[in-house]
């Protein structure tokens, strides 16, 4: 049994090479229950493998990973009961239509909400007997959008979700996760999503981990991470004075104008720069896809 | 009622929303006894997750701007200063605090900062005067 405190995702020392190439290196995190957690990495930085270790289709070769406590190797059906994975290449028998498709992968299912089924095909504009080998990406993306949220299941893990879908799409797809998926169980659904579009998840992302070559470089919550990077831009009247910017992510001069930003230190730094009282001073949060950049360029 | 999330600003999401429901209720945007969107279509809108907006409006409940009917929504209270006078007064001076702190900063001095503090009011009560007119010509 499970209790309400046990992690929805526990990754611990992860590691898993193809060949001797290493695409996962000591990676460790922790999914809480209820919570929207993003992984940012730029292509080959190991998200889909990490991925793919939650869902059995990889074995660790070292570490663990465990899905509400369980282990995927050894509990494979318990696990994918309990989980639902939208692929970033989502692969459909062609000769099936959207009908066929969406009952056979029902049929793998204890709990389907036919009326959500309903809603999402009006909302996308599907029809359900429209063979899947004559769909676009995007409507391949919609049909196997609808077949993970309607189980209803605790943990939603998302790859890729986005990536070469149109905007309008991209947006629909983000409004399903957040109303049709977490209205299900507001509060218990968990969503796992992997992307390098940061910006468009994030208003839905609690906490994220920053994954390159590998490896796991930054983890934190949304809310005190925007609060943490701060960019400060002064402009001074005559030329940028001798600062010490210690503590300083990046500091960047141009003429008269000083661009810093701060990684924790954003009141000294504000301080030390209007001490010397710049003609103009504004400072604003890093978005968390200027976290990302920043970060990998450190 | 229109929010808006700016990622840029540095303050938490949820904490954003609760203070634009604190101005629009104080500036009679929002009066007593009208509804707040309902959590899921404002959470698709805004595309923020739902648990977030779950958060301001229970912490909306929890400071007496609002008060939540289970199973019909959230409602503007009609008079929503349900803390004590010296808490009310407390939290009111924690915010004066860092407004002269960053008039000091700006070099702001101290007339043209409590003129400001004159207008500010004085705006905010105009504010409330159209929108209470409003209100009257569209019961």
């Amino acid at each position: 049994m499970t209790t309400d405190s046990t992690a929805a995702i526990q990754i611990d020392h992860l590691a898993y090479s193809y060949g001797r190439a290493e695409a996962v290196h000591d990676l460790s995190l922790t999914v809480r229950p209820g919570r929207c957690y993003g992984l940012f990495g730029r292509n080959g930085a190991g998200k889909t493998t990490t991925m793919k270790c939650l869902l059995n289709l990889l074995r660790p070769h070292s570490g663990s990973v465990r899905v509400f406590g369980l282990d995927p190797a050894k509990q494979e059906v318990e696990v994918k009961r309990r989980i639902a994975y939208v692929p970033d290449q989502v692969a459909f028998y062609p000769w099936m239509s959207i009908r066929e498709t969406i009952d056979y992968l029902a049929s793998f299912r204890q709990n389907w909400n036919a009326k959500t089924e309903q809603d999402l095909l009006k909302r996308f504009g599907l029809r359900s007997d429209q063979r899947t080998g004559s769909l676009s990406k995007g409507q391949r993306t919609q049909v196997a959008l609808i077949a993970a949220v309607c189980p209803e299941t605790d943990l939603l893990v998302l790859d890729e979700p986005t990536s070469g879908l149109d905007p309008i799409v991209r947006r629909e797809f983000i409004e399903t996760v957040i109303g049709a998926y977490q209205e299900s169980g507001p509060g218990r659904r968990t969503i796992f999503v992997s992307t390098h579009l940061i910006s468009e998840f994030e208003g839905l992302i609690d906490e994220f981990t920053i994954m390159d070559a590998g490896r796991g470089i930054l983890t934190l919550e949304s809310d005190p991470a925007r609060e943490r990077y701060q960019r400060i831009h002064a402009r001074f009247a005559n030329t940028v004075p001798e600062l010490d910017l210690a503590g300083a992510l990046r500091v960047r001069r141009n003429g008269r104008e000083l661009d810093v930003i701060a990684n924790g230190s954003a009141a000294k730094l504000e301080a030390l720069m209007r001490s010397h009282a710049p003609e103009q001073l504004s400072i604003e949060s890093l978005s968390l896809e200027e976290i990302f950049v920043a970060t990998l360029r450190e | 009622m229109i929010f808006q999330v700016n990622y840029k600003s540095g303050k938490p999401i949820y904490l954003q929303l609760v203070d634009q429901v604190k101005t629009a209720a104080a500036s009679g945007a929002l009066q007593a006894g009208e509804a707040l969107p309902s959590i899921r279509p404002l959470a698709e809108e805004l595309r923020v997750n739902r648990n977030t907006i779950a958060k301001a409006y229970t912490e909306l409940e929890s400071l007496g701007v609002v008060e939540t009917q289970p199973g019909r929504g959230s409602f503007v209270k009609e008079n929503h200063a349900g803390l004590r006078k010296d808490v009310r007064r407390k939290l009111l001076i924690e915010e004066i605090d860092q407004a002269i702190v960053q008039a000091h900063h700006l070099q702001v001095p101290r007339d043209e900062f409590l003129r400001l503090v004159h207008e500010r009011v004085d705006a905010l009560d105009d504010r409330r005067r159209a929108n209470q007119e409003r209100k009257e010509v569209q019961p």
